[in-house]
């Protein structure tokens, strides 16, 4: 749908997209995540035409559309500010991209009746921009976005604006409404929980390269470079060197000398040190000893209690700290303090490696 | 004759300081602009003591509005001829104590008693003119007698005139070859077709400098003040001044001392002093209007009393301007007309 | 806390006007003093056609003058309302630098600038462009010219500052919406600086009406506008209780163009 080709984008001494190629598929939902400055937005404005690259094309539905202006690309934004026309109303704003598509009158009115209920602003018609809330300004701007049928949807952190509660309530929706009608969406965030929930895949874009391309679940457990693994998630990143490998497990050793086994899969042939990422939420922390293939010892440094989970700084006393994210069950509200010794396990198939360094 | 004349300055100086007993530290002139030069101000502020406040106007009508709007109390006041009538009339001037203006004895005797003071009560002559034509001699090779050859159609665009509806009215009535001092409905009905070929022919309309336009080669030929006339001709011979063959008038302008002026002893003793034949030089050299007096005349160089506009050769015959009264109101509306016209 | 207001109404404007007022009713005696025996004469002569004429021509240039100012205004403003705010800071202070110098300076400025022997005839002579030098000054031309290099300023300013406040998503959004530059520009922008065109022309139109300096300087005194005519009843015809006349007749179309403009939408927050 639509295809980037070696795009690169500099503005004065800055490069702010480096040859970029990326294939957004017809009817997905893609989003471009990445910390502020990385390029994600710059891209979305490449794609929308408020930007022209420096090298490289655009394509849009097999058209070369890198010298078409933004008023001829059948592509739709919604900004992060909204940017509603303040002198028009709710009615008139939704109607706009129809008016300019040359739309007749009772066939509009139509189609703005639909735009509307799709985004539950029924009863809203006749209102102004400045007499909506944030949330209601937000479905405006994506009606008006939707109205005139883009085939493809851009959106520019539409829910950074919005409250926590709204945000979460707002974030289904737009998965729903994609769903629904089946355009493509590209979505740029740096909220990584968003990117998790909402995507089909995700571009975790950095420094104006794109790191990682893929699903979730592919960023989430396979991160494909020390940046794609800390940004996504936390995690706690571990340098080990390689000491024994066999067919079956490797081992490798952590610089405390505290050693870990790994399916062999999972290390390269004839790699020597390896950078190790282990999510804090599959380390399982217990006063028992536990049965899983790594179990080492380590003392509470630290507790905070976040509501559902805690969240305990783990040192093994030879100078490793460790991140653990542990459920709060009833049976363990008793159980773990600061200070107190405990048993910590890790399964191989949780400890990743991750390429690149 | 030196003698007399020192014996004179001495007489003015021991008035001067009698007058000066205790009172007028200043004096509120209101005169023409482009009239009074600053050296005799500055002299006569050096030798009395007495600071000057000259405010300027630039039309008789101007400076009588401001005179009855009453802002500022003058002491000395520059009405022309035809305005001080008037305001004698209705008693608007203090008479003025001749006693303390020995210089008098100066002025040539034609400029006195005039029409509009024949009792020579309120008044003293200041400098007279005349308004004529001047014409560019470079440009314009045909002879321009009067008020006729001017206001031809090959003359279209070229011409500048004083901006002052009198004025045009009365040249208007001297080729009408009506009394130009009668203006009422018919004598307006007569001057209107008259003006109505003219207006559509001038350039510029411009009492405060009308010279500009003829230095800048934007006009060719004008009717203008002498005064203007002379330092055209003193600037460039080119510049020929012609006194109009269908008629042309003297004007005279005045000094005199409103009634209630603050300082009425500092304004006798100015108008004392410009009558001297030194300083009334001066005012020639600056402004080469024709001089009422007779001994500073004297003193003037013989270009200077060459000068046509300064001083009309021949003997010419000058008609006055007199007062005219609400007519003002009817001449303002004929020239708006017509100038809206076009 | 409104006092202060109400005091300074009352003395500079109230108070004058009723003079005015009641001025226009009076009489003027044989010297030009101001007589009070009321009479409807003075407006009478207002509705005189020479009279209606130099309304109509003041009203014409003032228009002329006021068009002219939008279409050369409007883009000069749009450009440093758009630029950044340094660069910005900069381009006012040079729109404000003539300002700092008497108008009157100005007005001669342009004199010297378009007299038959001045700068631009010696330009255009110099480079070939003509065989004779143009007649500029003493026209329409430069009484226009004047007049729309005067009043300049105050219809860039008005529009400078609701240009600023157009949010530049704003046209990215009309751009995105299928609004091809024209279209944004009708559509989008004129409707969101409309308060400050409108500002700009209340402070172009009215004032021009009643300019008289650059009639008289540029123009060669020889078309009369309504400030000549208002200013030669209180000096060459003395005849104050038609110049007041004149005069309240020109503060009521003041007041029937302001009214005129406000139910347009010149208030700020209101949008036509």
């Amino acid at each position: 749908m639509i295809e980037l080709r070696q795009i690169s984008k500099r503005f004065g001494s800055a490069v702010a997209v480096d040859g970029i190629s990326l294939h957004v598929r017809a009817g997905e939902f893609l989003t471009l995540l990445g910390p502020s400055g990385c390029g994600k937005t710059t891209l979305l404005r490449l794609i929308a035409g408020f930007e022209t690259p420096d090298t490289g094309s655009v394509w849009l539905d097999g058209a070369d559309v890198t010298a078409t202006p933004p008023y001829r690309r059948n592509v739709n934004q919604v900004f992060q500010s909204y940017a509603l026309f303040p002198h028009l109303s709710v009615r008139e704003n939704i109607g706009f991209g129809l008016r300019m598509q040359g739309c007749a009158a009772p066939e509009r009115e139509r189609r703005v009746r639909e735009a509307v209920a799709l985004v539950e602003m029924e009863g809203y018609e006749d209102r102004r921009p400045d007499q909506l809330s944030g949330g209601q300004r937000q479905r405006v701007a994506l009606a008006r976005a939707l109205a005139p049928q883009p085939r493809v949807l851009l959106l520019d952190e539409p829910l950074s604006a919005l409250d926590a509660k709204l945000r979460q309530g707002m974030r289904l929706e737009l998965k729903r409404l994609q769903r629904r009608l089946g355009l493509t969406f590209v979505f740029v965030t740096h909220d990584q929980d968003e990117a998790l929930v909402l995507s089909d895949r995700i571009a975790l874009v950095n420094r104006g390269r794109i790191e990682q391309l893929g699903t979730a679940a592919d960023l989430y457990h396979r991160p494909a470079t020390p940046f794609a693994a800390e940004f996504v998630g936390e995690t706690n990143l571990l340098r080990a060197t390689v000491v024994a490998r066999d067919p079956a497990v490797a081992r490798v050793r952590l610089a405390d000398g505290l050693e870990l086994t790994v399916p062999a899969a999972a290390v390269p042939a004839g790699v020597g040190a390896v950078l190790l990422s282990i999510r804090p939420e599959k380390i399982c922390v217990s006063k028992q000893p536990l049965a899983t293939a790594n179990v080492f010892p380590a003392r509470i440094a630290e507790e905070i209690f976040q509501g559902a989970t805690d969240l305990l700084r783990l040192e093994t006393g030879r100078g490793l700290v460790l991140r653990a994210l542990v459920a709060n069950e009833s049976a363990m509200l008793e159980a773990l303090h600061e200070g107190d010794r405990v048993w910590c396990g890790l399964h191989g198939d949780d400890i990743v490696v991750v390429p690149g360094e | 004759m030196k003698s007399i004349r020192r014996v004179l300055a001495l007489a003015s100086l021991a008035v001067c300081s009698v007058a000066l007993s205790g009172a007028d530290k200043e004096l509120n002139l209101f005169a023409w602009s482009e009239y009074v030069p600053a050296k005799v101000i500055e002299g006569f502020t050096k030798e009395t003591g007495i600071k000057v406040n000259y405010e300027t106007f630039a039309s008789g009508e101007e400076m009588l509005a401001k005179l009855l709007a009453g802002g500022a109390a003058y002491d000395l006041i520059q009405p022309p001829d035809y305005m001080a009538e008037t305001m004698i009339k209705n008693g608007l001037l203090a008479p003025i104590d001749f006693s303390r203006v020995p210089n008098m004895a100066n002025l040539a005797p034609e400029f006195l008693r005039l029409p509009h003071d024949p009792a020579q009560k309120f008044t003293v002559p200041y400098m007279a003119g005349t308004v004529g034509i001047v014409v560019n001699t470079e440009r314009i090779k045909t002879p321009i007698m009067g008020y006729a050859d001017v206001f031809q159609p090959r003359h279209k665009n070229r011409i500048v005139v004083v901006n002052d509806n009198r004025e045009l009215i009365t040249w208007a009535l001297y080729v009408a070859g009506g009394q130009t001092n009668e203006i009422n409905a018919a004598s307006i009905a007569k001057a209107r077709p008259i003006l109505a070929r003219w207006i559509p022919l001038i350039k510029v309309f411009d009492s405060d400098s009308p010279k500009t336009a003829l230095l800048n080669g934007d006009c060719d030929l004008g009717i203008v003040w002498s005064g203007e006339a002379a330092l055209l001709y003193n600037e460039n011979k080119k510049f020929v001044y012609v006194l109009p063959v269908e008629g042309a008038h003297r004007f005279v302008d005045l000094m005199a001392i409103p009634k209630g002026a603050p300082n009425p002893a500092a304004a006798t003793l100015f108008i004392d002093y410009v009558l001297r034949p030194e300083v009334s030089k001066l005012i020639s050299d600056a402004f080469p209007y024709t001089n009422p007096n007779a001994a500073a005349r004297k003193l003037l160089s013989a270009e200077q009393l060459a000068n046509p506009a300064s001083y009309p050769p021949g003997a010419p015959v000058l008609g006055a301007m007199r007062a005219i009264g609400k007519e003002a109101a009817q001449v303002d509306k004929l020239v708006t007309d017509l100038k809206s016209a076009r | 806390m409104l006092a202060p207001l109400l005091i300074w109404l009352l003395v500079f404007v109230l108070v004058p006007l009723g003079i005015l007022a009641v001025f226009s009713f009076c009489e003027r005696d044989e010297i030009g003093r101001v007589v009070f025996s009321f009479t409807w004469e003075n407006y009478g002569r207002v509705f005189d056609a020479t009279y209606l004429m130099v309304f109509a021509r003041s009203i014409g240039y003032a228009a002329l003058t006021t068009g002219l100012c939008v279409l050369l205004g409007f883009p000069v403003a749009w450009f440093v309302a758009r630029c950044a705010p340094a660069l910005r800071q900069r381009l006012l202070l040079l729109l404000m630098v003539p300002f700092w110098t008497s108008f009157l300076i100005r007005t001669y400025a342009w004199i010297t600038i378009l007299k038959s022997e001045g700068l631009l005839n010696s330009l255009l002579l110099g480079l070939g462009l003509v065989s004779a030098p143009l007649e500029l000054l003493y026209t329409p031309f430069a009484v226009v010219v004047g007049l729309v290099y005067t009043y300049l300023p105050f219809m860039i300013l008005p529009i400078y500052s609701s240009a600023e406040k157009v949010d530049g998503a704003l046209i990215e959004a009309a751009y995105d919406l299928g609004c091809g530059p024209f279209r944004t520009f009708t559509e989008i922008i004129l409707p969101l600086t409309k308060p400050g065109i409108y500002a700009g022309v209340l402070l172009v139109f009215v004032p021009a009406i009643g300019m008289f300096a650059v009639t008289d300087l540029l123009g060669g005194a020889r078309v009369p506008m309504l400030g000549n005519v208002i200013q030669n009843q209180f000096f060459q015809a003395r005849d104050w209780p038609f110049g007041a006349a004149l005069g309240v007749v020109f503060t009521l179309l003041f007041a029937v163009a302001y009214w005129f403009l406000q139910r347009r939408g010149a208030r700020p927050g209101s949008f036509a």
